[in-house]
């Protein structure tokens, strides 16, 4: 690790100026992940700001409305813990509490969460790939069992937050702050598939800051379901996770959210798959008929063919599941 | 959870040092440390507490566990000089007046330990879930001590030391 | 005592060797089975539990001297590669940098067991040592690594070992008639007639299993650190063996073994990967010499998992014949293991098929290549582990081909004789292991329909039971010296050189010393690791510590116990048989009535010390001692995932005397868990294309988190062996490790329905079991 400059801010005001007078800045939360990369030589900030003061980036709120508000400094284990929030939002409980290991999720944040870096071993290696400027994505022809199946971009490389599919299910959006004033995003708006000028899998810009996101009434109108498959039943990244939130009224399916984790570069919506299911009578051959089309369009690589099944199956759960259905 | 730039490949300026105060199993430590230094680093190199281990350096074992404010966290991930004001307790905080804390004293009694290099995290994951929940179940137990890899498997003991320790 | 040299002949792997044993003095009788023994046999809590729970204990990775330097390692990216230039001014320039040493600056640095150059004009393997930093902290040494620059020359490399043995593939080492790991491989062993065994056959079956490479990932790495005073090199040292240390570091600085110190107080697991001082101890002892301030020297994760070592892959392909009823005619084995790139010893995976089940009819062709990828080192029970779980799956597949009971195929062959050289094992208790295994997990329910789908048949789960054998040598041997010393209050120093792994020796030898002087295991101190102050005792490893040297220490409390009652005799004029040492007191042994402390007798000698010697006499050429045992495992199969969860495991074996049942419980347990890693999670995985790892460290390279791991139960036997050696105790290192894989395996194959044919069985790969046609 390099040696830095470092400072505290008590806002996210605080750190968007602060951000926009060095260019190598960081913004530090709970650190395990910006660490990480310090000590991997993959960032080498030369300022490093820590944002853990701001203390009303903390928390978890519910509005009269029926939306909550999640501060980006809240960690993992605060919204695990927090009875309210699993009481309206039970799949976000179950998508954090597989998540890393208890010490991780002490340390990690909302915002940070999001915000990771890939998990692909060329990307964390010694391997100057597309991700990090190079030529060339090493995974897609080297080792890629944890790799995406649908080809978005030169990058084979997938998102690792078991959070991000759980919000996308929700709706969720993104309340971020930069030099000109507050934005707030959908989180597919935060999070896309790299491209050539982008090479990451975020959109926020290098003087932004986030601090919260949101979930409409509406995002967690009827139940919701994580699922995740590891090859280790603790501390792995998911080999495919399954995120759903439906309403059915009176036997019928009226809202569906589903998405797919760890099988594109960043949580894959599955659009096609809520449309077969919206409006349709409940039944488990709707549900079975719906999650065979989960992968459609997927183009696996040498060893990944088996998230093909895996994602179907897990798609099929899911939605069971957060219909209310035992699968 | 700010984009980071590329690393530059400057030659590092001398490294930046902060005097700090940390307060250690209650005890308040007055150090002069660079702004880029692991707690786990401060711990075993400049204050001699070298309970915590390192292990992987990268929070993918758990022998470097602390606890903060009374949680568990890897201080490997954790910069010294954010700690100020937290309360820090290692292995070595645990106990009083020479004698084991009844967490040690139950590992030791149930052989909750091998090699003994991943023990102290151990210990600490144990002390905090038990001082949020007395009575864990069995998968209250493996859920709390799975950040804590024991390459020795001396998994079946930690179960018996816990479940002990929870009253069955 | 007059010395007695005697000539022993050892059989190894059906190769037999003549060993020379000094012998000083008589070992006492073997403790019978039916022994009174007091402090044997009783669960004992480590008497360094404290330490080891409160921080205390100090591994070599928490020395810290004063003016030490802290070394960091700059590590190939190539898998062969000439390093051709290595430019390290900017890094000399960083602050705290003190020293750099590559190749240009360590001339005739050479690991002594291999005679290579620690930094070599060539690096043969990604992770292979080029230049190491040495800073006031670790943290400037890190930073400088980056701004090292190595130019280097690719050279051709090949890393998979199949590939490796291909007529023109790239040579490892240049000049060699192929990749093969020396001119003793492939090795070839033949019983009987192969050819003539499948023609007899009723049934013949024919299965692959393959095997990854699995990374030791003990949790403190490989390393140590050393200190030069002038004329003696110290060594704290992350190893195995202290005694094979001192003799690597004397010949690596050029230094007579008493200039060398070698000491391991605590180490942070070894699992076989630390017989010796290893390139990083011998780095750091190099540089304390040269330098004049103490270095430390402890691998980083990734340097670890990349250079010091691996269970080898392997890829093993069996036929095996029957007649109807189950007899085997024959066996018939190739197996291609992958050794990496430094030469050296690698382990057979043909022991099981040679040995485990009987059969006149075996061939065994056992490959070993080198390859450009990390170094090959023994990890618990290395190559018989893997050899024992392809072997026990094709067992039950040749079982499914004869319709037959899978337990009663192993018991038809079971065989009381060792066929490699004809001889009669000295006990041989599998088949009861068999029994009461099987009795605990409710073997003759495992095809009832509510126990195979638990969710019924139209649920994704299933479930199977499984079950391998396990055979192992464990009787130790000579030399093992131990001094027992009896100090004027009455309490007791025994002086071994052995190592605590922290398989729990120093408890198991206190309890014997205390046993045999009648002591309180409170009043009894065992030294160990610290080649100054100990007297020899062999590597820990091959689980021979304890049937080693606990012998040993046996004989040195036994002497020690008989010159302390020949002089109590003198002072009380008693005769000796009268007399009695128990719970720390002098008995008259016919009144029954106590003559005082044993410290008020010692006390009145003006400081002398009763100081005897123990060493470990030679084992029995007539017979095999062996520790056979069998595990039994129950899983759930998710058939729409891929899922596997391992429910239940089962394991009996029968290891002689148990010394401390808490203890060896853990051992056995533990050896379990590393088999349920092998069988479930562990994997290292290779990009051929650039012949590295990509995965060496402990995120990807997944180890079992304790919610991995099931209920594991044990079946006690606890019987001496009285042909094995004066305590009766065989090792349980690694006997718990080699049925596991097996036992998993043909658990999940039960449970689908399908092969399986490879380990580790995540998701995908078992995914591809159940859509194989």
């Amino acid at each position: 690790m390099r040696p830095f400059e470092h400072s505290s801010v008590s806002s996210a005001a605080e750190a968007v100026t602060a951000l926009s007078g060095a260019k190598t800045t960081a913004v530090i939360a709970g650190g395990a992940e910006l660490l990480s990369l310090m000590k991997a030589n993959l960032a080498a900030p030369t300022h490093v700001i820590d944002l853990k003061p701001a203390r009303d980036l903390r928390g978890i709120a519910f509005a009269d409305d029926g939306s909550v508000r999640i501060g980006a400094l809240t960690t993992l284990a605060e919204i695990e813990r927090d009875g309210a929030l699993a009481e309206r939002a039970p799949i976000l409980r179950e998508a954090v509490r597989d998540a890393a290991t208890p010490q991780l999720r002490n340390m990690a944040t909302v915002g940070g969460n999001l915000m990771q870096r890939t998990r692909c071993w060329y990307f964390r290696g010694p391997y100057t790939c597309w991700q990090k400027g190079g030529d060339q994505c090493y995974a897609r022809g080297g080792q890629n069992k944890y790799h995406a199946i649908f080809d978005d971009s030169p990058c084979v490389s997938v998102h690792p937050s078991d959070l991000a599919p759980a919000l996308l299910a929700l709706d969720a959006a993104v309340h971020i702050v930069g030099p000109h004033g507050e934005r707030s995003i959908a989180l597919d708006e935060l999070l896309k598939p790299p491209t050539p000028e982008r090479r990451r899998e975020t959109t926020l810009a290098a003087d932004e800051v986030i601090t919260a996101v949101t979930i409409p009434a509406q995002g967690v109108s009827g139940g919701g379901a994580y699922i995740k498959m590891m090859d280790r039943q603790a501390w792995a990244y998911a080999l495919v996770s399954a995120a759903a939130q439906v309403t059915v009224r009176d036997g019928k399916v009226e809202r569906a959210r589903v998405v797919l984790g760890a099988v594109s570069n960043t949580p894959r919506r599955l659009h096609h798959v809520e449309q077969a299911l919206v409006g349709q009578q409940l039944t488990a051959e709707l549900v079975a008929q719906a999650a065979q089309q989960a992968a459609d369009g997927a183009t696996p690589l040498e060893h990944n063919a088996y998230k093909v099944q895996m994602a179907r199956e897990l798609t099929r759960r899911a939605i069971l599941q957060a219909a209310g259905v035992e699968w | 959870m700010s984009n980071q730039q590329q690393p530059t490949s400057a030659t590092p300026a001398a490294a930046e040092r902060k005097a700090i105060r940390l307060t250690i199993n209650g005890e308040q430590r007055a150090i002069d440390v660079e702004t880029r230094s692991t707690l786990l680093d401060v711990l075993r190199e400049q204050l001699g507490l070298t309970g915590a281990k390192l292990g992987c350096d990268m929070g993918q074992c758990g022998a470097c566990t602390v606890l903060i404010d009374g949680e568990t966290m890897y201080s490997c991930l954790l910069l010294a000089i954010e700690q100020e004001g937290r309360a820090i307790t290692t292995i070595e905080g645990l106990g009083a007046n020479g004698e084991l804390d009844p967490i040690q004293r139950a590992m030791v009694e149930h052989d909750a330990l091998q090699c003994g290099f991943c023990t102290p995290g151990q210990a600490l994951s144990i002390k905090a879930m038990l001082d949020r929940n007395p009575h864990p179940t069995d998968d209250e137990i493996d859920r709390a001590l799975a950040g804590n890899l024991c390459r020795c498997g001396a998994y079946i003991k930690l179960r018996a030391a816990a479940r002990s320790l929870a009253g069955r | 005592m007059p010395i007695r040299v005697i000539t022993t002949k050892v059989e190894f792997e059906g190769q037999v060797y003549e060993q020379r044993v000094v012998m000083e003095g008589d070992e006492p009788a073997v403790w019978g089975a039916d022994a009174d023994l007091r402090v044997v046999g009783k669960s004992t809590p480590r008497v360094d539990g404290r330490e080891r729970v409160s921080g205390a204990a100090q591994y070599s990775y928490d020395v810290n001297l004063p003016g030490m330097l802290t070394a960091v390692g700059l590590r190939s990216p190539h898998p062969h590669a000439r390093v051709v230039s290595i430019d390290v001014s900017r890094a000399e320039a960083t602050p705290g940098v003190r020293a750099i040493l590559t190749r240009f600056n360590t001339e005739g640095f050479k690991n002594p067991n291999n005679g290579m150059d620690i930094f070599g004009e060539e690096v043969l393997f990604q992770g292979q040592e080029v230049a190491v930093v040495l800073a006031d902290t670790r943290q400037q040494a890190l930073e400088a690594l980056p701004l090292i620059n190595v130019t280097y020359e690719p050279l051709p490399f090949v890393v998979d070992a199949e590939a490796a043995l291909k007529d023109g593939a790239p040579r490892v080492k240049p000049g060699t008639q192929d990749n093969s790991v020396s001119d003793e491989w492939p090795q070839t062993y033949t019983r009987g007639d192969v050819e003539r065994g499948l023609a007899e056959a009723d049934v013949v079956v024919e299965t692959t299993f393959t095997t990854e490479a699995n990374l030791h990932n003990s949790l403190e790495t490989h390393g140590g650190a050393a200190q030069w005073d002038g004329h003696t090199l110290t060594l704290w040292s992350s190893t195995q063996d202290i005694y094979g240390a001192r003799k690597q570091v004397a010949a690596a600085l050029n230094l007579q073994q008493n200039q060398v110190h070698v000491i391991k107080r605590y180490m942070g697991g070894g699992f076989g990967s630390k017989l010796g001082a290893h390139n990083a101890g011998l780095i750091a002892a190099w540089a304390a010499h040269r330098l004049g301030r103490p270095v430390k020297y402890m691998l980083s994760r990734e340097e670890e998992n990349l250079a010091a070592g691996y269970r080898t892959p392997t890829a093993q392909t069996y036929k095996l014949g029957a007649k109807r009823d189950g007899t085997l005619t024959a066996i018939d084995l190739k197996t291609v293991g992958n050794n990496g790139a430094l030469p050296g010893w690698f382990p057979s995976v043909a022991i099981p098929a040679k040995e485990m089940y009987l059969c006149p009819n075996v061939r065994t062709v056992d490959y070993a290549a080198r390859t450009n990828i990390g170094s090959m080192s023994a990890f618990r029970a290395p190559g018989v582990a893997e050899g024992m779980a392809g072997l026990d799956v094709a067992m039950d597949t040749l079982a499914r081909a004869l319709n037959m009971d899978p337990l009663e195929l192993r018991r038809k062959n079971n065989t009381t004789r060792y066929q490699i050289v004809d001889k009669p094992y000295a006990t041989k208790t599998l088949l009861e292991a068999y029994d009461r295994a099987a009795e605990r997990i409710g073997w003759a329910t495992r095809d009832d329909e509510a126990r195979r789908y638990p969710r019924g048949r139209n649920g994704s789960l299933r479930r199977g039971v499984g079950m391998a054998s396990q055979v192992w040598g464990g009787e130790g041997g000579p030399p093992a010296q131990a001094i027992a010393k009896l100090l004027p209050d009455g309490s007791a120093v025994i002086m071994t050189g052995t190592q605590d792994l922290g398989t729990g020796t120093r408890t198991v030898l206190a309890q014997i010393a205390a046993e045999e002087l009648g002591l309180p295991l409170t009043s009894v101190r065992v030294e160990l690791g610290e080649t100054e102050f100990g007297v020899f005792s062999p590597p820990s490893g091959g689980s021979m510590t304890l049937s080693s040297v606990g012998p040993a220490v046996r004989m040195a409390a036994v002497e020690a116990r008989r010159e302390t009652l020949e002089i109590i005799s003198h002072l009380t004029e008693a005769p000796v048989d009268a007399l009695e040492l128990r719970d720390g007191a002098v008995f008259n042994r016919e009144t029954g009535k106590e003559m005082g402390t044993l410290g008020s007798y010692l006390g009145q000698l003006d400081g002398h010390e009763i100081t005897a010697r123990g060493m470990r006499g030679p084992n029995p050429d007539d017979v095999v001692v062996r520790t056979f045992g069998a595990q039994f495992a129950e899983v759930e199969v998710d058939i729409g995932t891929g899922q596997v969860r391992v429910l239940r495991i089962i394991a009996a074996h029968d290891c002689g005397r148990i010394v401390n049942p808490l203890t060896y419980s853990s051992q056995i347990e533990g050896g379990v868990i590393q088999g349920l890693g092998m069988a479930m999670t562990e994997q290292r995985f290779i990009d051929e294309r650039l012949g590295v790892s990509v995965n060496p460290n402990l995120g990807d390279y997944k180890v079992p988190t304790i919610r991995d791991i099931p209920e594991i139960e044990l079946v006690m036997f606890d019987r001496a062996n009285e042909y094995a050696n004066t305590i009766g105790s065989l090792g349980a290192g690694e006997p718990p490790i080699i049925p596991t894989a097996g036992a998993i395996a043909n658990a999940v194959a039960h449970a689908i329905g399908r092969p399986v044919t490879g380990i580790p069985l995540t998701p995908d790969r078992v995914l591809g079991f159940l859509s194989d046609k």
